[in-house]
């Protein structure tokens, strides 16, 4: 299982810029599996990538936007990316702020559809 | 009428896959009877999954039971299909149209003359709403976003307190959520200024967010305030970060002449 | 306004910190034994001591599986229920071990609540001053002492 979980993240974190991709526990925060680079702390990526696509997923419904899929919060110094994966998962990543947001959302989409 | 319906039905009975479900199918709606014109309509649908008109008319039956929230789905993706359905583009012109709004409605509404100029009923429509949407903006030039396209159910600008100062946001369904989504976008930039301070990503800039009836965008025009947009999925994010950016632009300017 | 009170002056900023970060109802900073340091959130005394005495219970217990299993003791335990979690950590500081019960609702998430708890352990760790030398305890001290902490406790 883990091996499968690792195949499905090492796609996401082959892509220039990428820092580190992971699955987690869309409700609970905890990390499911991941791939990162060194120095970066998978367990603050997931719990705090989580709780904002929490309250953004209470947003978008509360706008009529519907159920949230794909989160990009660009920042000056990095982005941090996720899709839904179902209700139960989520699959982030962690990239450069010059990253192909394009690209790394297709695989997220991807690795996304493996896991469900 | 009456002996078309029973005729139609008994063809249909003969062979389940005629294309008659289709004219059986409008007739029962003009006559409305919208549960038989429904029935009629998915079924044949099960057989033609990919008939266009099918999917039309199915959504034509959605609005005339105001079930204007699929109705809008369906149309939305007959023109996964078919980009230039006109059918699609003028169903849902209508439908923005009745939400107000009115940038969105001429958007679909010269997509569906572009697909058939000598439609006149889509000419005359077109006409009407652009008399509407420049009336509205010669009425309001003090709003923040006098102009703008979905200013009054998808553009919003608050404070970082979580309380609205310009804009609306409006459901599908056409419930105002303004006061809500404000309170929500408190709670969503605590969240990002913590994640992006932990994991050390620098000040943000915007969250974009996809979901399964919208695209949203999140920014801050000013130290002091949020804007959220919010837009059809067919609106590519690259078309939404510029607007934004339009929005924002305008939001600083509002924001400058109200603060004391 | 619910509040944040300890018997050890340097825990309070911590712990503030840490329950608003992680979103926590209650928390309870105690000693392996049971004796509180620190609370958040509770407002009977006798609640406090129930869950001390429950804690160290936990803590004691889960350290006999660890021994049993020729494991470290184990630093984190989470459980959740329909509408609370709750997280049982353990850490060293230069005044021993101690143990935090944390209680949290559906607001925050056992990824949150872990995150900010290494966090809060940390922050404890760096604050701890070291041990004064140990003195002897009398029967009378004790009575006392107790009824100062269940005083600090509560501000009463």
């Amino acid at each position: 299982m883990s091996k499968r979980f690792q195949g499905i993240l090492d796609t996401i974190t082959r892509i220039r810029g990428v820092r580190g991709a992971m699955i987690v526990v869309y409700q609970d925060g905890l990390v499911v599996s991941d791939s990162l680079m060194e120095g970066v702390r998978g367990n603050a990526v997931a719990a705090l990538t989580s709780s904002l696509a929490k309250h953004v997923a209470n947003a978008t419904s509360a706008s009529g936007a519907g159920v949230l899929q794909f989160l990009h919060l660009q920042a000056i110094s990095g982005a941090l990316l996720a899709v839904t994966a179902g209700a139960e998962m989520l699959v982030v990543a962690i990239a450069d702020p010059s990253v192909n947001v394009g690209l790394v959302r297709l695989e997220l989409i991807r690795a996304a559809e493996a896991l469900t | 009428m009456a002996d078309d319906v029973k005729n139609l039905t008994a063809e249909l009975i003969r062979d389940p896959h005629s294309m008659v479900f289709l004219r059986l199918g409008e007739l029962l709606r003009t006559e409305g009877q919208l549960d038989a014109a429904r029935k009629v309509v998915l079924t044949g649908l099960e057989r033609h999954p990919d008939m266009v008109d099918a999917h039309d008319l199915y959504a034509r039956i959605l609005v005339d039971a105001n079930d204007l929230d699929h109705a809008r789905k369906v149309w939305e993706a007959l023109l996964q299909i078919d980009g230039r359905h006109q059918g699609a583009h003028k169903g849902l012109g209508f439908l923005h149209y009745g939400r107000g709004d009115l940038d969105a409605a001429l958007d679909h509404l010269e997509l569906a003359l572009a697909a058939d100029p000598t439609n006149q009923s889509v000419v005359q429509a077109l006409r009407a709403v652009r008399n509407v949407a420049e009336s509205v903006v010669a009425e309001d030039p003090q709003d923040a976003f006098a102009g703008f396209e979905g200013q009054d159910r998808g553009l919003l600008l608050a404070d970082r307190q979580g309380r609205a100062l310009a804009g609306r946001v409006v459901t599908w369904q056409g419930v105002d959520s303004t006061e809500v989504v404000a309170a929500h976008l408190a709670g969503i930039t605590q969240e990002m200024e913590r994640a992006v301070r932990m994991l050390k990503l620098g000040d943000w800039q915007r969250l974009v967010v996809e979901a399964t009836d919208g695209n949203v965008l999140l920014t801050s025009p000013s130290p002091d305030s949020l804007l959220l947009v919010v837009r059809d999925r067919d609106i590519p994010a690259g078309r939404l970060a510029l607007f934004a950016e339009r929005a924002s632009d305008a939001a600083r300017s509002w924001l400058g002449v109200q603060t004391p | 306004m619910t509040r944040t009170y300890s018997i050890e002056p340097w825990v309070e900023e911590p712990l503030a910190a840490f329950v608003a970060e992680a979103g926590a109802r209650l928390a309870l900073l105690m000693t392996p034994a049971g004796q509180v340091i620190a609370q958040h959130g509770f407002t009977r005394a006798v609640d406090v001591m129930a869950a001390a005495a429950l804690g160290a219970a936990i803590v004691a217990s889960t350290g006999e599986v660890a021994k049993l299993l020729d494991e470290p003791a184990f630093s984190v335990l989470n459980h959740q229920g329909e509408r609370h979690g709750i997280l049982l950590g353990g850490f060293d500081t230069p005044q021993g071990r101690m143990v935090c019960l944390v209680v949290y609702g559906k607001e925050s998430t056992p990824g949150l609540v872990q995150l900010f708890f290494e966090e809060f352990s940390r922050d404890v760790r760096e604050a701890c001053p070291e041990p004064e030398a140990p003195k002897q305890v009398l029967a009378s001290d004790f009575e006392r002492e107790l009824n100062d902490s269940l005083s600090a406790l509560f501000r009463t």
